[in-house]
């Protein structure tokens, strides 16, 4: 062994890495042996292992509906805002760039091959932009708008110009239908990578008339207790 | 459908289904480790939501061969818990690429066998067969991220006997647990 450290020591030192007790003055010296010592690494990987069974031992407590909106709200809001790139775009892209290849001539080349693809095809094949339907909703502060992509879900609603909330409040969004009492189907959150707050509407909105959001306590409500923050018609314009 | 680890894994990056799919399998436990650290239920669902969301956004580095989808997403969300319990705000963990994270639980074939198929209940039992003694040491270090000297302090007890507990104490669960399952681990 090259250095000063031994397998036994290293062991000791390995082991308390594994749960996070190791004192960064000995990290150094640990690293060092493991650097040349594969057995070592080896027990450092089985010590890591088995202080990362250790939460299979806990008594699931299972979360709260909320957070798994919350994520999921999050997650959709930021696959929404970085959308696929467009054919289109992926063929320009694909060219490679050149003094005399500009731009424009990349866009005509493309234009020839759309067109080409277009007319040997009956002019019904060109891929086509996904269709997505947005509805405006607006309130005192606030205007946004709810996606609705071409498959019909999930719906993403964006929204700014709302004010933050203290931790005991949640903006709640209810689907309302034409009779009958609304439906709480989402939470906004504010989401820093679109700027503004955002909410996953899942389920169809098939016989909704309209969508609105309210102040309610965290966790929500049964039915809407605050007057509307803003709102919209699920009606095309 | 019932989706494998492996089906979950590789859609992770690809569409909000595939963290939909992790947080259904996995939203559970990882909501009971970060109670289990933090003590708080509010913190607790922060730390959950963060950690799926880095690996929304960071994309998984996880490699089914290398240890278990439960033991990785477990080590994200404690390292955020024990990050917040000790109020460090020098480390953003948010900022910092997943793959500093030692999110990979970086271990042999055979003991990513062994992850896969221990129970709850198996686990338990192997830890309830530990003096109680080496059982807190190692619950201070990892539920509590208590450093060696400060569980030496709260245990008033010396820096080499805490090494020794939990040295120890790893060394007996791995012996229990490769007890309980059917793995050729034992031979490598």
């Amino acid at each position: 062994m090259a250095d000063a450290v031994s397998h036994d020591e290293v062991a000791d030192l390995l082991a308390l890495e594994a749960v996070g007790a190791l004192e960064p003055s000995e990290r150094d010296g640990m690293e060092r042996h493991l650097a040349s010592c594969a057995a070592c690494r080896h027990t450092a990987d089985e010590y890591a292992e088995l202080a990362s069974l250790l939460p299979a031992a806990l008594e699931v407590v299972p979360p709260p509906a909320r957070l798994r909106r919350n994520l999921m709200a999050q997650v959709y809001a930021e696959a929404t805002a970085s959308p696929t790139v467009p054919w289109w775009r992926r063929l320009i892209d694909a060219i490679p760039a050149s003094r005399t290849f500009t731009v424009v001539g990349a866009a005509a080349v493309i234009a020839a091959i759309a067109f080409g693809i277009w007319g040997a095809t009956g002019r019904t094949n060109l891929p086509q932009p996904p269709a997505t339907i947005s509805y405006s909703v607006s309130g005192t502060t606030a205007t946004g708008t709810l996606d609705v992509p071409a498959g019909g879900t999930p719906a993403v609603l964006m929204v700014n110009g709302l004010q933050s909330l203290p931790i005991t409040k949640t903006y709640e969004v209810w689907l309302i239908p034409p009779q009958g009492s609304p439906k709480g189907v989402a939470f906004l959150s504010p989401s820093p990578a679109v700027g503004g707050w955002v909410a996953v509407v899942p389920g169809s909105l098939a016989g909704y008339k309209s969508l609105a959001a309210t102040v309610e306590p965290a966790g929500g409500s049964p039915t809407p207790s605050n007057t509307e923050v803003l709102s919209g018609q699920l009606t095309a314009s | 459908m019932h989706l494998s680890d492996d089906d979950i894994v590789r859609s992770i990056s690809a569409s909000p289904e595939g963290i939909e799919a992790l947080y259904d399998r996995y939203g559970g436990l990882a909501h009971t480790v970060a109670l289990r650290i933090l003590s708080d239920r509010g913190a607790a669902e922060d730390v959950v939501q963060e950690s799926f969301l880095a690996v929304w956004r960071r994309g998984s580095t996880f490699q089914s061969g290398r240890g278990s989808l439960r033991s990785w997403i477990c080590t994200i969300v404690r390292n955020r818990a024990i990050d917040r319990l000790r109020g460090d705000r020098h480390r953003t963990r948010l900022d910092t690429p997943i793959e500093g994270e030692s999110l990979e639980p970086a271990v042999s074939d055979p003991w990513a066998a062994v992850a896969l198929e221990l129970s709850g209940e198996e686990v338990r039992k192997a830890l309830a067969e530990l003096p109680p003694e080496q059982r807190q040491t190692i619950e201070l270090a990892y539920y509590g991220g208590y450093s060696q000297s400060e569980i030496a302090t709260a245990m008033e007890v010396p820096l080499g006997t805490v090494k020794g507990r939990v040295r120890i104490a790893l060394d007996k669960l791995r012996a229990s647990l490769a007890d309980r399952v059917e793995t050729p681990w034992q031979t490598q």
